[in-house]
């Protein structure tokens, strides 16, 4: 049982780094990033690679990982400056699809849809337990570093420009903002934050392939981040941990309600997590810890 | 403040909350009364057509089994978790199965991406994982034993593939068909039965989503193949035949029957489709181990992958018995005794643990075929079917 419990904070730690990433792009400066599983999936399979086919050790492996994830954002940023919001979203989608179809194809370095498998752990595997206690700390540390950059992001005045691009951009680079450098500075780091999440996932599960990083993937991230509180650092991580605990939680319902068949179930698992998005949707649209305002 | 104050007692509540079920959950696993067997199949997403079938053959096994007395005395119970065909969801549903509930074993894994994916988690963890999942990878991982696989591997349904083309006479054989995470497999297994029977082959991969394939057939027909395999879907194939027709092409062609079936037929001239053959693996169905499963789950005609499911649980409930202890070890060094060997066949879980209680050794031959498993994990052999349209009907040419 503790195992298990270990084993979900762990991921739900992973799903927060993914929803901090996504403050940061969405949240805070307004950008839409459909593609944030492509992010995730460059993370994974740069780590991945790196460590089982040169291997790195993982640290430097992971570092790499954030790096090659900051400048595929800068780069995706840069060219698809020019687009107004909603069409960067549709690019960023496509970017991911873009992504997931050259790790299927490029077969002599992703292995296609068999994946990379026996990825080395951030804590050596062999100790068991250690492991896994050891890489539940390593992904609590990470998010906490998260948190703090982007929180450092959000209260200073770089913050306050993100907020006013968001609801402003034209009134923003008329008050003499760089509108440009801003955004693809922000998408970088975000960017870099969503390929850490993706080389910690790597790492702790050490299997990846393509149909891990689905857009079903992205969805659960911005499902994480509205109920949570778009804007906000600290309800971008709590949202995170709420979905893998409605996600988890929902299993258990199932051996209460023996007059319904295992697919009943499985439906009742899935109506249960649109039902709770409705809801907040509904009652507390800011989300459960809503963005603060500022001065 | 107000904020901080509801984000506090929303933490506050989360927490409580997640130690009410940890509390529940390690109340539900304290019991040590039964034997716990996990099923891990697809109810949601792409695979939910074949999941709720597989679970319910085995489901009715576990029901028939405890209801013959158990095994070692003890019952079975049965948990299932929803892998919704993606293995991020399915990483985190076998957790539950083996950290949770202790399952000795779990059964089930459909989608390849799902099985490779769950894994890992079942050798490291030590419990017997049964799949469906057919890219030739996964067996071939560091599994120690603990994999199981009752489908075919992708290479030995394109052997068979080949197989055909060369017992139809093909001395010229073209594989035609769309990029799939299988098709290099497909191409590189009928080369070389084709360059070890001083045959000539040639092959071309084309993108599925095209909507006309003139120059693929145009380069295909430069080389005059007498045989040509069609590796696509419907969709494609579709679009294939009808071209082919027009072309006037009449080599023979053989498809899979994940392309060439009876809604193949439906939207297609007659003309374009006759005389095609299509191959699909299939269950075992003239066995004993069949006709029983039909009976037992009231389905006259139960598919490939519920006769699966169904080899999957007995064959797991008679190692347990075999080993006489309930742990994945036991249960995966017990696992070829009573699969394969020299001992009484039997084709059900009761008639073989009365057996084995009396000493004797069993021989299990299942619903989908002998289930015997190599040093992989991979069947030896499997059963094939063979169909052929004629008059506009598909026919079954042979099952073997």
């Amino acid at each position: 049982m503790d195992s298990y419990l270990i084993a979900m904070v762990t991921l739900a730690a992973i799903y927060a780094m993914m929803a901090i990433s996504l403050n940061l792009s969405w949240g805070l400066a307004g950008m839409v990033n459909l593609g944030l599983a492509g992010f995730i999936s460059i993370g994974a399979y740069a780590s991945g690679l790196l460590t089982t086919v040169l291997g790195w050790p993982v640290p430097l492996a992971i570092l790499a990982a954030m790096i090659i994830g900051l400048v595929s954002g800068v780069a995706l940023t840069y060219v698809t400056l020019r687009l107004r919001d909603d069409y960067l979203a549709i690019v960023t989608l496509g970017f991911a699809e873009v992504i997931r179809l050259a790790i299927v194809n490029e077969l002599w370095l992703t292995h296609g849809s068999d994946g990379i498998s026996g990825i080395p752990g951030i804590v050596a595997r062999e100790y068991g337990y250690g492991f896994e206690l050891g890489t539940l700390a390593l992904a609590l540390a990470a998010v906490a570093l998260c948190y703090w950059l982007a929180d450092r992001v959000r209260t200073s005045p770089y913050g306050r420009n993100l907020r006013a691009i968001r609801d402003d951009p034209e009134g923003t680079a008329v008050a003499g903002k760089n509108v440009t450098l801003i955004k693809v500075k922000t998408f970088g780091l975000s960017t870099a934050i969503a390929a850490l999440a993706g080389a910690f996932y790597a790492h702790y599960t050490s299997f990846i392939s393509p149909e891990i990083f689905q857009p079903l993937l992205t969805m659960y991230v911005f499902l994480a981040l509205t109920m949570g509180g778009t804007g906000n650092n600290r309800g971008a991580m709590l949202g995170a941990f709420l979905l893998i605990f409605v996600l988890e939680a929902s299993r258990f319902i199932a051996p209460s309600l023996p007059q319904f068949s295992a697919v009943q179930h499985a439906a009742i698992r899935e109506m249960l997590v649109a039902v709770l998005f409705i809801l907040t949707l509904l009652y507390r649209p800011q989300g459960i810890s809503p963005e603060t305002r500022h001065r | 403040m107000e904020t901080l104050n509801l984000t506090r007692r929303a933490a506050l509540a989360g927490g409580g909350a997640a130690l009410g079920v940890a509390l529940f959950a390690s109340r539900a696993s304290a019991q040590t009364g039964p034997i716990t067997i996990g099923c891990l199949v697809p109810l949601t997403g792409a695979g939910s057509i074949y999941g709720p079938g597989m679970r319910d053959a085995i489901a009715a096994v576990v029901k028939q089994v405890n209801g013959a007395g158990g095994v070692l005395g003890q019952q079975i119970q049965l948990v299932t978790e929803d892998d919704q065909t993606n293995p991020e969801a399915a990483v985190r549903a076998i957790r539950k199965l083996i950290n949770v509930d202790k399952s000795v074993a779990v059964l089930g894994p459909w989608a390849s991406s799902v099985a490779a994916a769950v894994a890992p988690l079942c050798w490291e963890n030590q419990t017997l994982c049964a799949i469906v999942g057919s890219a030739d990878s996964i067996t071939r991982l560091p599994h120690q034993g603990f994999l199981i696989r009752t489908q075919p591997s992708i290479s030995m349904q394109a052997a068979r593939f080949g197989k055909l083309a060369i017992d139809l006479g093909g001395k010229s054989i073209y594989f035609l068909g769309p990029q799939t995470p299988f098709t290099q497999t497909y191409i590189d297994v009928v080369a070389k039965m084709a360059h070890d029977k001083g045959l000539t082959f040639n092959s071309q991969i084309y993108d599925g989503s095209k909507t006309s394939f003139r120059s693929e057939i145009d380069s295909m027909r430069q080389v005059a193949p007498d045989t040509v395999l069609l590796g696509g879907y419907v969709t494609d194939i579709a679009v294939v035949l009808r071209e082919l027709y027009r072309a006037n092409f009449t080599s023979r062609l053989i498809g899979f029957g994940t392309g060439v079936n009876t809604s193949l037929l439906q939207g297609m001239p007659k003309e374009a489709v006759e005389g095609v053959y299509a191959v699909t693996p299939s269950a075992s169905l003239q066995g004993s181990a069949y006709q029983k499963l039909a009976a037992l789950v009231g389905n006259p005609a139960p598919g490939p992958f519920e006769a699966q499911a169904y080899d999957m649980i007995n064959l797991t409930v008679l190692a347990i018995a075999q080993a006489g202890k309930a742990t994945g070890v036991a249960a995966r060094d017990a696992i070829r005794t009573v699969s394969q060997g020299d001992g009484t066949v039997v084709d059900n879980a009761p008639d073989g643990l009365a057996l084995i209680a009396k000493g004797q050794k069993v021989n299990y031959e299942g619903a989908s075929g002998s289930c015997d498993f190599d040093q992989y994990g991979d069947i030896v052999a499997a059963k094939f079917k063979i169909e052929r349209v004629l008059n506009g009907q598909i026919t079954t040419v042979e099952i073997s």
